[in-house]
C-alpha cells in the first residue's frame, strides 16, 4: 500500500512557491514598493551620474564665482555653493561616496559577522563563549569615539571612515546571525545531517546559512541607511572625505557657515541624505515583512 | 427548537488576491442538551466552523452565504457587539493547547477573576470581590479542582496539563453557558490525562445540562463523548448519523476508511507480528543505564534529574521492538542513547557487539543505525529540496555526483514517491510525503538499525496508516530492526514485535504485545491501556480494570 498520496491531497489551500509568496506580499505592501523605487532611483543616479547631472565637470575643482552663492534657479535647481557649484549636480556625485562607503563597509562587516555568528551558533562552548563575548566587548565601544580615534591615528579620509565604520558594524551582523543560527542548529534537520555523515563546512553553509539569508538581507538593507546617515555625519566632522570630492557630510558641513541667509546650502544635501536614508528604510521594512523576519 | 442549527454555512478565505473556499454548504443542528462530535482530519474545515459560531474568525476570513440560527435567530445579521454578548455567556469554548491560552505573567485567579468581572459588567450584575470569589471556588470545585484556593495562586506554567486544561474547562462554565464547544481538548494531553477530562466534560454535561460540540479527529473520542456526528472533509459535510448507525454501518467510503485506519485494541482485527528468533548477540543491548540530567546553577548545588534510571533491553535482528510511555517518562532518552547522540550517565550500550563508548566519537556508526523523528515538520531543511537533502548522506558516503541522482530516484521510489519530487521543497509536500522523505533519508546510509521516534504522531490516522505500511514492507523486504517509540498504544498493539513499558524512566514491564495487552502485569500499564478511547464495545470490555487505588499510586493527578 506504498502509493503516495496524491500532491496536497490534506491541503485544501492551494500551496504557491515560497518566492511567489514573498512577492505577492511584497507587492501589496505599498511602503516597500515605493522604497525600492527610491533605491533604485539612487542606484540609477550613482551609475548614470556624469548623463543625468546639468554640471558633471561641478563634481570636481571648479571656480566660477560669478555665480557663487546662487539661490535656486531654473538653472541650478538647488543653487550653487561658495564657489559656484551646482549643488544638484554635487548632490547626485555625493549619492556615489556615500554607497561607496556602505558597499566598502557592509561588504567587510556582513560576511565577518555572519562566519562568527554562524560559528558561535553552531558549536556552541567555548566557541559560542569567546564570540559572543568578544562581541559583547565590542558592542560597548561608542562608533563615534572609535571614528575620532581612528581618524586621528592614521589620516581621516574615505578609507579610514571605512575602516573606523567596519570595525565596530560586524558586530550586529555576528549577533543577529548567532541568534538565527543557535535557534536553527537545535532542529532535527540539523542532527539528521550530522548523523548523515554530513561535514561542519556543509551543515554551516548549506544547512544552516540558506536560513540566515532573509534576516541577513533585511538587516544589510537596514544598515545601509545607516551607514549613509553615520558616514554624513563622519564628514561633516571632518574625519571623512577630503574636498573638492563631493561628500553629502562635507556639502552640510561647508553650508553651514551661510546659514541661515544662505539656506540652500545646507538644504540640497541634507535632502540627498533623508531620501537616500528613507527609501533603505523604507525597503529594510518591506522586506521585513516579505520575508516575516525579526531582525 | 434546535439550540443552535447551521444551514448551509458558505466561508472563503482571501489571501493575497487568492481566494478559498473552505467551507461548502455545511449544515450542522445541536439540539438542547444533545452532544454532537464533528470529526475530520488535518484542514478539513472543523476547528473554521466553530469560530464561525463563535463569531472568531480571522480577518481575511467572509461568510459567503448561509445562516446560524442560535435559539431560532440568525445570529449572522445581528450586529457584532451582541454576537460578543453570547460568548462566554450563551456559548464557551475549550481549546487544545491548554498553555497558549494563558497569559504568563498572570496567576489563574487573576484569569478567572477577569472573565468574570467582564461576564458581570456585560450582564449588569453586581457581585463583590468576595463574592466572585466564592464563585469561581465554586466552579473549580465542579472541574472537580478540589485545592482551588491554590490553583488560584498558580501561574499556568506551574500547573501540569491536565489541570490547565480543567482551569480552561471552569474558565469556559463561569457563567453557565447553554453550549460547549470544545475543540480537540485532549489531543495536547497524554492519554490517562485525556480520559480524565473527557470524563469530565461528559459528567458536566450531564450535570450541567450543557450541549456540547465536540471537534475532534479521533474516532475513540467521538464514540465516548457524542450522541450525533458529523464527519467533515475539505470543507464538506460528508455523513451525519447517529453514533451507532455510524459505527456500525457508514454510508461513505470515506467514513469507512476513517474507521478502517484505526488500529483495533482487542479482537480479531489485531495484527500479531512475527517474534524474532532470539539469538546469541542481539543487535541493541542496554546494560543498567541511567541518565542523569545536571541544571548548574550559580548559587545552589546542582539540580539533578534522573532521566533513564537502570533499563536493561535487548533488541534481536529483524524485531520492531516497541517502546511506550507517557511524556516524560524518558523513551526519548533511551533512543537518543541508542544512536549514540547522549552517553548514558551509568551502564553500557552495545551496538551489533560493539560499546558505543569504545566506537569512534562515541556515536552510533552511521551504517549500524539512522533516525526518523516525529516531526516532519522540523525534520526537513525548509531551505532544501527534497534531492538536496536525500544527497547529503549519500554524497558523505563517498557516492560520485553521477551515482547519487539515480540512487536517490530510487530511494524515493523506494518510499511510494515519484521522482520528480526530487525538486520540491519541503512546504509544498504534506505530512505523510515529508514524513516518507525523512524515511528515505534515512534508509540512504543502509542502517540495519531505524530508531523511529513517534513516527505518525503528527499524522491523520489515514496517513498514519500508510506509513505504517511502508514501514512494515521495507522491514521484511530490506531486513531491518526499529527501535518503535510511541505513546499511541494501539497502534503499538498492530505494529511491534515485543514491547515495553516505560515509567518515569524505569522499564516496568516487557512482552509480545499479546502477553501484555492480555494480561498486563503492573498497575500502570493497566491504566495506560483502560485509558486508550477505542471504537468498539466489545473492545471496552476486554481492557484491563484499574482500580482507582491503582491509579493514585502510579497516575498524576490533574484533579490537585
Amino acid at each position: 500500500m506504498a502509493t503516495a498520496e496524491p500532491h496536497g491531497a490534506d491541503a485544501p489551500v492551494q500551496i504557491l512557491s515560497a518566492r511567489r509568496m514573498a512577492w505577492l506580499r511584497f507587492r501589496s505592501n505599498p511602503v516597500a514598493v515605493i522604497g525600492a523605487l527610491m533605491v533604485l532611483s539612487v542606484l540609477f543616479c550613482v551609475a548614470f551620474a556624469p548623463w543625468i547631472t546639468p554640471y558633471p565637470a561641478h563634481s570636481g575643482n571648479v571656480l566660477d564665482f560669478a555665480n557663487r552663492h546662487a539661490a535656486p534657479s531654473a538653472d541650478h535647481w538647488l543653487g550653487t555653493d561658495k564657489v559656484g557649484r551646482d549643488i544638484f549636480t554635487r548632490v547626485i556625485y555625493g549619492f556615489r561616496i556615500s554607497l561607496l562607503l556602505v558597499v566598502g563597509v557592509l561588504g567587510v562587516a556582513v560576511p565577518v559577522g555572519a562566519a562568527l555568528g554562524l560559528a558561535a551558533g553552531y558549536f556552541g562552548g567555548r566557541t559560542e563563549f569567546a564570540i559572543t563575548g568578544f562581541t559583547n566587548v565590542m558592542l560597548a565601544i561608542p562608533p563615534l569615539v572609535m571614528a575620532l580615534a581612528v581618524g586621528n591615528i592614521l589620516n581621516p579620509n574615505l578609507i579610514n571612515a571605512m575602516i573606523a565604520i567596519a570595525l565596530l558594524w560586524w558586530t550586529w551582523h555576528a549577533r543577529l546571525v548567532y541568534r538565527v543560527a543557535k535557534s536553527v542548529a537545535a532542529e532535527d534537520f540539523i542532527e539528521a545531517a550530522r548523523l548523515a555523515g554530513a561535514s561542519h563546512w556543509h551543515i554551516l553553509t548549506r544547512e544552516i546559512l540558506p536560513n540566515c539569508v532573509a534576516v541577513i538581507s533585511v538587516k544589510t538593507t537596514l544598515d545601509a541607511a545607516f551607514i549613509i546617515l553615520f558616514g554624513a555625519t563622519l564628514s561633516f566632522l571632518g574625519l571623512g572625505v577630503r574636498p573638492p570630492t563631493p561628500d553629502l557630510g562635507s556639502m552640510v558641513a561647508d553650508g553651514r557657515q551661510f546659514l541661515p541667509e544662505m539656506w540652500w546650502g545646507v538644504l540640497g544635501p541634507a535632502l540627498g541624505i533623508f531620501y537616500a536614508t528613507l527609501g533603505f528604510n523604507l525597503l529594510g521594512d518591506g522586506l521585513r515583512d516579505m520575508f516575516d523576519v525579526e531582525v | 427548537m434546535a439550540l443552535l442549527d447551521i444551514r448551509n454555512l458558505n466561508v472563503a478565505f482571501t489571501s493575497y488576491g487568492q481566494r478559498t473556499h473552505v467551507l461548502r454548504d455545511v449544515s450542522l443542528r445541536i439540539e438542547e442538551g444533545q452532544r454532537v462530535a464533528l470529526i475530520g482530519e488535518t484542514g478539513s474545515g472543523k476547528s473554521v466552523t466553530s469560530k464561525a459560531v463563535l463569531n472568531t474568525l480571522p480577518g481575511n476570513a467572509a461568510v459567503e452565504s448561509g445562516a446560524i440560527h442560535w435559539r431560532g435567530q440568525d445570529v449572522l445579521r445581528w450586529p457584532d457587539s451582541a454576537r460578543e454578548g453570547l460568548k462566554g455567556v450563551e456559548m464557551s469554548v475549550v481549546m487544545q493547547d491548554p498553555l497558549s491560552s494563558f497569559n504568563p505573567v498572570f496567576t489563574i485567579g487573576r484569569h478567572l477573576e477577569d472573565v468574570l468581572y467582564w461576564a458581570d459588567r456585560r450582564n449588569d450584575t453586581r457581585r463583590s470581590r468576595r463574592d466572585r470569589r466564592a464563585h469561581i471556588l465554586d466552579v473549580l470545585r465542579k472541574v472537580q479542582l478540589g485545592d482551588g484556593a491554590r490553583v488560584m495562586e498558580a501561574y499556568p506554567a506551574q500547573l501540569s496539563g491536565g489541570m490547565r486544561q480543567r482551569v480552561l474547562i471552569a474558565l469556559a462554565l463561569m457563567n453557565r453557558p447553554a453550549l460547549l464547544i470544545a475543540d480537540e481538548p485532549g489531543t495536547a494531553l497524554d492519554v490517562t490525562t485525556q480520559d480524565e477530562i473527557l470524563k469530565l466534560i461528559n459528567a458536566l454535561v450531564e450535570t450541567e445540562g450543557l450541549s456540547l460540540l465536540m471537534i475532534t479527529h479521533n474516532l475513540g473520542v467521538v464514540r465516548m463523548m457524542a450522541d450525533d456526528v458529523y464527519v467533515m472533509r475539505k470543507g464538506v459535510i460528508m455523513e451525519h448519523a447517529p453514533l451507532a448507525e455510524l459505527f456500525r454501518a457508514p454510508r461513505t467510503d470515506y467514513a469507512r476508511d476513517l474507521i478502517a485506519a484505526i488500529p483495533p485494541l482487542y479482537g480479531p482485527g489485531v495484527k500479531d507480528q512475527p517474534a524474532a528468533p532470539v539469538s546469541e548477540a542481539p543487535l541493541v543491548q542496554l546494560q543498567g543505564v541511567h541518565k542523569t540530567f545536571a541544571a548548574r546553577r550559580l548559587f545552589a548545588p546542582a539540580q539533578l534529574t534522573h532521566a533513564v534510571r537502570g533499563v536493561d533491553l535487548e533488541i534481536q535482528r529483524g524485531e520492531i521492538f516497541g517502546l511506550a510511555g507517557e511524556s516524560g517518562s524518558g523513551k526519548t532518552t533511551v533512543a537518543r542513547m541508542v544512536m549514540g547522540i547522549m552517553q548514558p550517565s551509568r551502564g553500557r550500550v552495545i551496538l551489533d557487539g560493539t560499546p558505543l563508548d569504545q566506537a569512534f566519537d562515541g556515536r552510533a556508526d552511521r551504517r549500524l543505525a539512522q533516525i526518523v523523528y516525529q516531526n516532519p515538520g522540523t525534520s526537513l531543511n525548509p531551505k532544501r529540496t527534497v534531492g538536496q537533502t536525500l544527497e547529503v548522506p549519500l554524497r558523505f558516503a563517498g557516492l560520485s555526483r553521477s551515482e547519487i541522482q539515480p540512487r536517490i530516484d530510487a530511494l524515493l521510489d523506494r518510499v511510494g514517491m515519484p521522482a520528480l519530487f526530487s525538486s520540491r521543497y519541503p512546504h509544498e509536500l504534506s505530512g505523510g510525503q515529508k514524513q516518507r522523505v525523512a524515511i528515505a533519508r534515512a534508509l540512504a546510509a543502509n542502517p540495519r538499525l531505524i530508531v523511529l521516534d513517534e513516527p505518525t504522531s503528527a499524522l491523520d490516522v489515514s496517513v498514519q496508516a500508510q506509513v505504517i505500511a511502508l514501514l512494515e514492507e521495507l522491514r521484511s523486504e530490506l531486513g531491518l530492526t526499529y527501535l518503535f517509540i510511541s505513546h499511541d498504544l494501539s497502534l503499538m498493539r498492530n505494529v511491534c514485535s515485543r514491547i515495553a513499558i516505560m515509567l518515569r524512566g524505569e522499564l516496568v514491564e516487557q512482552g509480545t504485545p499479546a502477553e501484555v495487552f492480555a494480561d498486563p502485569q503492573h498497575p500502570y500499564t493497566r491504566a495506560l491501556i483502560a485509558a486508550i478511547p477505542v471504537i468498539t464495545d466489545a473492545e471496552d470490555a476486554a481492557k484491563p480494570r484499574v482500580t482507582d487505588e491503582e491509579k493514585a499510586r502510579f497516575l498524576v493527578s490533574s484533579a490537585a
